[in-house]
């Protein structure tokens, strides 16, 4: 297990580091992001001030070495002041070389500053919209797995009856329906017009704030529609995989030897069928998790969810590089994790799955 | 297995009543408005966009203001006083004028405002290390100081009288050292100004809030204190659909900006509110110092920069058509490049929709040149896709082949300031209500990207005139001489104006006191709503 995590977290680096060198290349197509931060006059030397703030008046070259310097938690650093890469004291490193002009340190990835947010840390916005993104991810894919496994055993029980063909054209529909079609379709329809008869918004965060900024209170059932629209895709993918992949443990000689046993359908599917049938749709339930968290973006968009995705939106519109750069790195570091966790998983479900 | 549940919906119900104290006050002392574009920052020194522009001006206050009408009105300045050839300007400042009660300012949590505030807050304005975006405010300006508390002197390099308007952006308000010291990088979240409203509470993406700053220095007509309402809070929703529900729910208190989807739903194709809505909302239009046009990149020899092909265009399409079908009649088209709410705009209804004289135009350059399929590429964002589509087909039945090429507005905005784009759309806003800020878009010195010449046009007759402008003060002398300037700009037509926006809100009914200005500057201290 220990070298299996060793391996597979090497990987998940090397893995990390391509991510960070593609976005650095092509984020230096997009354009001139120092000229978002003027106002509508050009202004060359306030254009020169800003590239000298943020290091985009040094070569492409050097720009790339303290890109990944700053993203890398061994790193180096000039010990002069007016030098880009002088680390400033108020962040935590441990030294571990120190010479006249530059230091080796061991420190957390800096995602560095927003260059439209006046230098706010690309981890504080991190930390305030990922959490909005996991839970309405979590809870999407709670209601997928749950409602989606439960259709997806009635489908398998009531193969090719009138129900069973039911779900399977809802699956479809559910299938092909893009989240942001679906999101403006439920935000008005049941945020909108039914409003009266659901109590549901058109919009909301999981914590609201009151228009005198005195009063904050939870509000779970702002994140029914979001979730509810986030999980319809990765819900339709699950009944179908639930279907197959029960339908075909179903078929297998030791459930006949379990029935002829005269052993109860539910307890056949509890103790004999779903585990074994669960291995498809787990494998699907991490890929989908994982892309829930980067296609959240119609939806926290639609909804005003103050997530990642919107973060994300946000930043593209005014060439916020470090957000951008920091965001998607971000999620690819949780695509990496998952992947673990679910090799992880196969074992257990599966002890006859060997990590290597 | 019951207890399970039980226990599971006890949790939900538990998680569902979490919440704060409730606000006592009642929602008609609040008033809400929506952001979409989002505010990046409540630091003055970046107010470079209209959300930031709107939320800092709740804030913060400067040395003057210009009222509904344009005119200049003293504001943290009592009075002041110019010579030296109107190179020096001398201010008197009140002395009742209280930052925000803060921590910042230690155990009396606050302070008056005195010059030398002034003086710190434009240091601040051209600190490299700041890189405020208002830098250029100060481009003219000599030197400034604080001469005592009361007094505050600036000197200008050249005489430059539309000055006192751009000191009503703002860019050139005043900020306290401590709060600026003490809060660092986050000032931009805890801003202390001595605006009417202070800073109550942000969660990013999610909601503002300001309070009434009680210790507020200016009066109405019968001494009451200003403001009226106790609040203001904004949201930040940014699709537009949720913006527009949201508002026709009573969610907000005034609709700017009404998106084209939804300009049907509220108004009658000439412009006017719909009948079911007149008990419940009211319609403001105002004339919006902004002129949108076409620019040619004047340098080199190109079939985009020819002057027939210019005038053609210039006289090719229908732009009260277009403003009719494709915006509700919202906008005014364009006569001049000078805005409707100037003086100098051309008043004369002039409609320059000729196509004959555009078809004469094209013959005639195909005669010159022996191009006989002319063609010009066009380069814009997406959100003028359909007025560009609309003019391309105009121009085609003149027989001018006209591109459009769509781009992602940072790669337009680097491409448009490095003169690598032989016709671009743009948009001027007035940074302060004067036509010299539009006129200098032609003067040779401000050649982009040093400055907003973006078509690099020249004449030294143009640049005659604008120099002699700056050097006289007199209102209306002033204003006959930028009329003459527009007069050539619209003779060689170094840009085709193509119209002047309007100022679009919707309010509901309840909302009272909210006046509109040509800047289309938000100034929430004398609003009310009824109950």
């Amino acid at each position: 297990m220990i070298s299996f995590l060793i391996k597979n977290i090497f990987k998940g680096f090397i893995s990390l580091f391509g991510v960070a060198t593609l976005l650095f290349f092509l984020f230096n197509l997009l354009g001139d992001p120092s000229r978002m931060l003027l106002d509508q006059r050009e202004d060359q030397e306030q254009l020169e001030n800003i590239k000298i703030k943020y290091g985009l008046n040094l070569p492409l070259h050097t720009q790339y070495f303290n890109y990944l310097n700053d993203l890398s938690p061994i790193s180096f650093h000039s010990t002069h002041q007016n030098d880009y890469s002088f680390l400033p004291k108020n962040k935590s490193r441990i030294t571990f070389l120190s010479t006249n002009d530059f230091v080796g340190v061991l420190k957390f990835p800096n995602l560095r500053n927003s260059f439209q947010k006046n230098d706010k840390e690309v981890s504080s916005i991190l930390v305030e919209t990922l959490p909005n993104t996991l839970l309405l991810a979590v809870t999407a894919i709670s209601i997928a797995f749950i409602i989606g496994l439960l259709l997806g055993i009635v489908s398998a029980l009531q193969v090719n009856t009138f129900l069973d063909k039911c779900i399977m054209v809802i699956s479809t529909l559910g299938m092909s329906l893009p989240s942001f079609f679906s999101a403006i379709l439920f935000a008005w329809l049941f945020g909108f017009v039914l409003h009266k008869y659901t109590g549901l918004g058109m919009t909301g965060n999981i914590v609201e704030v009151d228009d005198f900024g005195e009063g904050t209170k939870i509000v779970w059932k702002n994140a029914i529609l979001p979730s509810i629209v986030l999980g319809i895709r990765p819900l339709a993918v699950i009944v179908q995989l639930t279907r197959n992949s029960l339908l075909d443990i179903l078929s297998k000689d030791y459930i006949r030897t379990a029935k002829s046993k005269g052993l109860s359908t539910y307890v056949i599917i509890k103790k004999h069928a779903l585990k074994n049938a669960l291995n498809p749709v787990i494998t699907t339930l991490s890929g989908w998790f994982a892309s829930l968290l980067a296609g959240a973006v119609f939806v926290e968009y639609i909804f005003n969810w103050n997530g990642l995705g919107k973060e994300i939106v946000n930043a593209l519109n005014s060439s916020d590089l470090p957000v951008i750069s920091g965001s998607i790195l971000t999620i690819a570091a949780f695509f990496i994790l998952l992947n673990i966790l679910v090799d992880i998983s196969y074992s257990i479900l599966d002890p006859s799955v060997e990590l290597k | 297995m019951i207890k399970k549940i039980i226990s599971f919906l006890c949790i939900v119900l538990c998680l569902i009543s979490c919440q704060d104290k409730v606000s006592k006050h009642d929602l008609s002392e609040v008033f809400r408005y929506n952001e979409k574009d989002n505010i990046t920052s409540l630091d003055p020194a970046f107010a470079k966009n209209e959300p930031n522009v709107w939320a800092t001006n709740q804030l913060f206050n400067g040395l003057v203001v210009f009222d509904d009408s344009l005119n200049v009105k003293p504001c943290i300045a009592k009075s002041w006083s110019i010579s030296n050839e109107n190179k020096t300007y001398e201010f008197i400042l009140r002395d009742d004028v209280y930052f925000h009660k803060n921590i910042a300012f230690g155990k009396d949590s606050t302070r008056t405002v005195t010059a030398h505030d002034f003086e710190y807050s434009f240091n601040r304005i051209l600190d490299p290390k700041v890189a405020s975006s208002g830098r250029w405010v100060m481009q003219n300006v000599k030197s400034f100081k604080a001469v005592n508390d009361s007094v505050f002197r600036i000197n200008l390099q050249t005489a430059f009288p539309p000055f006192l308007g751009l000191l009503s952006m703002q860019y050139c308000t005043v900020v306290p050292k401590e709060a600026v010291e003490y809060y660092g990088t986050e000032f931009r979240s805890n801003p202390v100004g001595t605006g009417p409203f202070q800073f109550k509470l942000w969660v990013e993406n999610t909601k503002l809030v300001f309070r009434k700053n009680p210790l507020y220095f200016e009066k109405d007509e019968k001494g009451n204190k200003l403001p009226y309402l106790e609040a203001v809070a904004v949201t930040f929703y940014a699709d537009k659909q949720t913006e527009f529900l949201q508002f026709i729910q009573g969610n907000s208190d005034v609709l700017y900006d009404l998106h084209t989807s939804y300009k049907d739903e509220l108004l009658s194709p000439t412009g006017i509110l719909l009948p079911k809505y007149k008990d419940k909302l009211a319609l403001d239009k105002t004339p919006y110092l902004i002129t949108e046009y076409i620019a040619f990149f004047m340098e080199g020899e190109t079939v985009d920069n020819n002057l027939l092909i210019r005038k053609a265009i210039n006289v090719g399409f229908d732009r009260a058509k277009m403003l009719r079908y494709l915006r509700n009649n919202i906008g005014n088209p364009a006569t001049g490049f000078i805005p409707k709410g100037l003086p100098a705009h051309h008043q004369e209804n002039i409609d320059l929709y000729q196509p004959e004289k555009a078809k004469a135009y094209i013959e005639q350059y195909k005669k010159e040149t022996g191009n006989l399929h002319p063609s010009i590429k066009i380069a814009t964002n997406s959100s003028y896709t359909d007025l560009f589509e609309f003019i391309q087909r105009e121009l085609q039945g003149i027989g001018l082949n006209i591109e459009l090429e769509i781009l992602p507005s940072p790669i337009l905005r680097q491409l448009k300031a490095n003169g690598k784009l032989p016709t671009f759309r743009v948009g001027w806003i007035a940074d302060y209500p004067d036509a010299e800020n539009f006129l200098s878009l032609f003067y040779s010195k401000n050649f982009a990207p040093q400055g907003p010449n973006y078509s690099h046009y020249k004449n030294p007759v143009f640049d005659e005139l604008y120099e002699k402008s700056l050097g006289i003060t007199d209102r209306n002398e002033r204003v006959k001489i930028y009329k003459q300037m527009d007069s050539i700009i619209m003779e060689e037509v170094p840009v085709v104006s193509l119209f002047y926006d309007e100022i679009i809100r919707f309010k509901h009914e309840n909302v009272k006191g909210l006046t509109t200005n040509p800047t289309n500057l938000l100034n929430l201290k004398k609003v009310y709503k009824t109950k």
